[in-house]
């Protein structure tokens, strides 16, 4: 690490060097005077300045042992159960060590900082003490004072209370009385009877309620327990500030080292603690050490195989369980190697926070910036490590429910898991992206199928419903219309109605019996099952759709049409536009434009709509020739997905699918965000 | 409006032409037929609740006879208020859950700059469009993984979580916008008075961002009542069921079908729902467009 002639103070101050035998060496190192500097180097132990440094500081641990003595003889003049004892036994403390480091301020920084602290501490120590002190005289008065008062017959005082209390409440009849004449001549309006009648009931329980507490023992009991509050508060906050100055004196305070190799954050690398125990942070360091335990205890030895549920840590995602025991699954032996891997990467963060956080200490010191007190990285933690820690539930929740099912499924997309091969399965590679590609095998053959309907109901379904909600909205907000919030109550319905419900009701309407079969039966006069047909189903469903689907649209629109301002329309009506122009012109661009995103939403939102594709007709109508034995002709991918997956136990070219279809959708999204406010100002 | 007194024509707006008039009947004939197509399906599941003579399978054109026949028999036949009582605890749950994550996060990712901010809220959005139901082989064997360690953790509990990390991306996007259109002068002002960072939020984030908050915990509350797939993929016993799938038991499975009381329980739950939903419309609107804005 490099070293300079001059020193700098963590708040950017230069300042000179006090020890003289650095100074002379880095500056002979930075003159480049090689010969100098060995001679300095080997003559260490004879430099003036360190045979005075050594002396002061056989002084300074001659010192301490008898200051040690001391304060203890100190402390057993006073009495054993003084709360104030060891306050007391600091500011004597202080004083001594005051008068001790003041002449060798100048010798060495370290006792530059003691003198400094200890004055510090001898000017504001006694003030706490005394406050502490009066404090505590003012709580003896006031409790012989309550004491003396609790004794004392307060009949004459709670008497003349009730008294109070009777007079007080006869005037509040009489108030009310008054009031009621009032309103009987109509001098004042039934809201304001009311209002005034609240208002004398409440001041009067107000002045009931204050005569009560200014009874002598609870004003006093009231006091007391103030007084009680900041006795405790008073001294925890002067300490607080004394520990901020404290703080400040450091920052300024530089220090000198010798040390220029950063060995302890190499040492400490593998075991975090230990730097920051070399570093003298105790409290930090156990914080570290934690970690230590942490890496050492549970992520290592999961990752061995110790400890997992079924699987052999890191090493089951290479063998998946091949060859073990017959209840040995593989999907276990997988789940188990990633979550191992997750624990390593969180392990590696924590040895690198540990490994950054020593050496930053190192190097400031050798910079002259003195190492962070416990008080001091507290506040740092709470400061800058503050977003993290909070982040920190998110963080989890989101590794276990979204990182590690995410990594196990494009895992198990390489594996040939099958109603064959459930309990253990094999790697195979690109095998069943290969089965999607060419559209073979026992789920590829349907897939490109699947995705043609899909583009198909996507579009159709969503287009029908915004033209339909869009169309509906600028109908309804016709100026001249009446029955406005009818039409909006009745439109919100489909979106309000749990989707589940309508999807199954309608379900059931057009089974063979159900009314809606019954009505088509009776205009067309033949039998008509939709549910039969795989194009009467892909038609219905559209329009099922547009029904549920349009009921938002119409309630985004509206609200972007109420808030279109009329002086556009004012404006456009004097240039002469008719109200179609006025339409096209205004209404329509504005809307488009501000629910936009929403509308791509909706894309979105239909492309993964299982619950309409599946509680209608479960995908169906079945149609083996083209789609195989899977897929049936109104599934769309997640349905598939789901038909493939959990059905039919086809896990490994179901994960295939997931994969591909989530690429697609997630290049989407990007290209979504990326036009966004939000992304382009870099304001996320 | 348009008043005609002793032949004057008194309104602010030009009389309609006749285009105009017939335009304007045309626009109610319309809304009343798309009123119809909307309320006729609804008020066929409200009848047929009620028809004593409907049997299994709904059928049109039977005699009406008012009965609570149906309703009986969701009540006394099938586990509906145990459904209910599941949907309850799961939707309270994972409107708590989410609610607890997402207003640390938001205040967070709204008001500290710390490194890997930007980049771990862009992947976590792309991430969540994949649908969450791509790791459902994966939630299946962490289930035994966590049976085999903690038996107490239920598929319930499980299914919270799904739910509850689901939202978080999106949700902390919409408190996070709504936070950052919150001044921070209130919070500069509230840390010279010497509040900590959980201070300034609990006391002057927290309030402002309540009516969001709000927001987010309805949806978050909402999401299990709609959701079928999740649950019906984790939740294997019929008792341990949520309201879509336990219905769902009432029309699909021939042993327990029953067409009408599917009806009477769709009934049940659409009520509150709806109420809900009519009284709330414009906060859900709201709600809803924040997100898409900022995502």
């Amino acid at each position: 690490m490099k070293t300079t002639p001059l020193l700098l103070d963590d708040i950017g101050n230069v300042r000179e060097r006090k020890n003289l035998y650095l100074k002379e060496l880095f500056e002979a190192e930075a003159a480049g005077a090689q010969e100098e500097v060995r001679r300095i180097k080997a003559a260490r132990s004879d430099h003036p300045y360190i045979v005075s440094l050594k002396e002061a500081q056989a002084r300074e641990t001659q010192f301490l042992l008898e200051l040690k003595k001391k304060t203890d003889e100190f402390e057993r003049t006073l009495a054993s159960d003084d709360p104030l004892k060891k306050l007391k036994v600091d500011t004597f403390e202080a004083r001594e060590k005051a008068a001790f480091y003041q002449p060798l301020r100048e010798l060495s920084y370290d006792f530059e900082l003691e003198d400094r602290i200890n004055h510090f501490r001898l000017h504001q120590l006694p003030r706490i003490v005394a406050d502490q002190e009066s404090l505590r005289e003012r709580i003896a008065v006031v409790e012989a004072e309550l004491s003396r008062e609790r004794s004392q017959d307060h009949g004459a005082y709670e008497q003349e209370t009730v008294r109070f209390r009777t007079e007080r409440k006869m005037r509040l009849s009489e108030e009310i009385d008054e009031l009621k004449e009032k309103r009987k001549e109509r001098l004042i309006s039934d809201k304001a009877y009311t209002n005034e009648k609240k208002m004398a009931q409440l001041k009067t329980r107000d002045d009931i309620l204050a005569r009560e507490n200014s009874h002598p023992v609870k004003l006093l009991e009231e006091e007391l327990r103030n007084l009680r509050h900041r006795l405790k508060a008073d001294k925890r906050l002067a300490l607080k500030v004394l520990e901020s100055d404290i703080s400040d004196v450091r920052r300024k305070t530089p220090v000198e080292t010798e040390q220029r190799f950063p060995w302890r954050s190499i040492v400490s690398i593998p075991f975090p603690g230990i730097g920051q125990f070399l570093n003298k942070q105790w409290q930090k360091g156990i914080l570290f050490l934690l970690a230590s335990l942490l890496i050492y205890l549970v992520a290592i030895p999961y990752a061995l195989g110790y400890g997992n549920y079924q699987g052999s840590g890191i090493s089951g995602l290479i063998s998946l369980a091949e060859g073990g025991a017959r209840l040995d699954r593989s999907i276990i032996f997988m789940v188990e190697g990633i979550i191992a891997i997750f624990l390593l990467v969180f392990a590696a963060a924590l040895l690198l926070i540990s490994f950054k956080d020593v050496y930053t200490t190192e190097k400031r010191k050798t910079q002259g910036i003195r190492p962070f007190t416990w008080f001091e990285s507290r506040q740092t933690i709470e400061e800058k490590g503050f977003p993290y820690l909070v982040s920190l539930p998110a963080l989890i929740v989101i590794v276990f429910i979204v990182l590690v099912p995410i990594m196990t499924t494009i895992l198990i997309s390489f594996t040939n898991m099958d109603p064959q091969h459930q309990s253990k399965f094999q790697w195979i590679g690109l095998a069943n992206y290969k089965l999607i590609a060419l559209g073979q095998g026992i789920a590829g053959s349907a897939f490109w199928l699947i995705l043609g309907w899909t583009l198909i109901w996507t579009i159709g379904a969503t287009t029908v419903a915004i033209a339909i909600g869009f169309f509906l909205s600028l109908l309804v907000n016709q100026e001249r219309l009446k029955g406005k919030k009818f039409f909006r109550t009745v439109f919100l319905l489909p979106w309000a109605v749990p989707a589940f419900i309508t999807i199954m009701f309608f379900s059931i309407m057009v089974s063979s019996t159900g009314p809606i079969t019954q009505i088509l039966k009776t205009l067309t006069g033949q039998i008509i099952n939709i549910k039969n047909s795989s194009l009467l189903t892909r038609i219905f469903l559209i329009f099922l759709q547009g029904w549920l689907g349009s009921a938002y649209i119409f309630l985004l629109s509206t609200g972007v049409l109420q808030g279109i301002p009329s002086d556009l329309y004012e404006a456009a009506e004097i240039d002469g536009a008719t109200s179609w122009q006025k339409t096209m012109r205004i209404t329509v661009p504005l809307i488009l434009f501000q629910t936009a995103p929403l509308l791509v939403g909706q894309y979105t939102f239909n492309f993964n709509n299982f619950s309409i594709i599946f509680l209608f007709n479960q995908g169906r109508r079945f149609n083996p020739t083209h789609y195989g034995n899977l897929a049936e002709s109104t599934d769309i991918p997640i349905s598939y997905i789901y038909k493939v997956t959990i059905q039919n136990q086809y896990q490994g070219i179901g994960a295939a699918i997931t994969i591909v279809i989530s690429i697609v959708l997630m290049f989407v999204a990007w290209l979504g965000y990326r036009n966004t406010k939000a992304f382009k100002e870099e304001k996320l | 409006m348009k008043k005609k007194k002793e032949g004057l024509y008194l309104s602010d707006r030009p009389p309609l032409s006749p285009l105009g008039k017939v335009l304007l009947a045309l626009s109610y004939v319309v809304l009343a037929v798309w009123s119809i197509v909307i309320l006729w399906p609804l008020s066929q599941m409200v009848i047929s609740s009620f028809n004593g003579t409907q049997t299994k399978n709904i059928t049109m054109g039977r005699r009406f006879e008012f009965s609570f026949k149906h309703f009986e028999f969701l009540f006394k036949e099938t586990n509906f208020l145990l459904w209910v009582k599941n949907t309850l605890f799961i939707a309270v749950a994972t409107a708590l859950l989410t609610l607890i994550i997402v207003s640390f996060t938001g205040y967070a990712y709204s008001r500290y700059r710390f490194a890997g901010r930007r980049a771990s809220l862009l992947s976590i959005m792309l991430i969540q469009t994949i649908p969450t139901f791509a790791g459902i082989t994966a939630f299946y064997t962490m289930l035994s993984i966590i049976s085999g360690f903690a038996p107490f953790f239920s598929r319930q509990l499980f299914l919270i979580l799904i739910y509850a990390g689901g939202g978080i991306a999106s949700n902390t996007f919409i408190l996070k916008g709504y936070i950052d259109s919150v001044s921070t002068e209130l919070d500069d002002a509230a840390r010279i008075d010497g509040c900590s960072n959980m201070q300034v939020y609990r006391l002057i984030i927290m309030p402002i961002a309540r009516p969001m908050l709000s927001i987010i915990a309805l949806w978050s509350f909402i999401g299990p009542f709609m959701d079928y797939m999740l649950a019906a993929i984790l939740l294997t016993n019929n008792e341990s069921l949520t309201l879509a799938p336990g219905l769902f038991t009432l029309i699909n499975d021939t042993r327990t079908m029953n067409q009408p009381a599917f009806a009477a329980g769709g009934l049940l739950t659409a009520i509150p729902i709806i109420i809900l939903f009519i009284a709330l419309q414009n906060q859900l609107v709201s709600g809803l467009a924040q997100g898409s804005v900022k995502g």
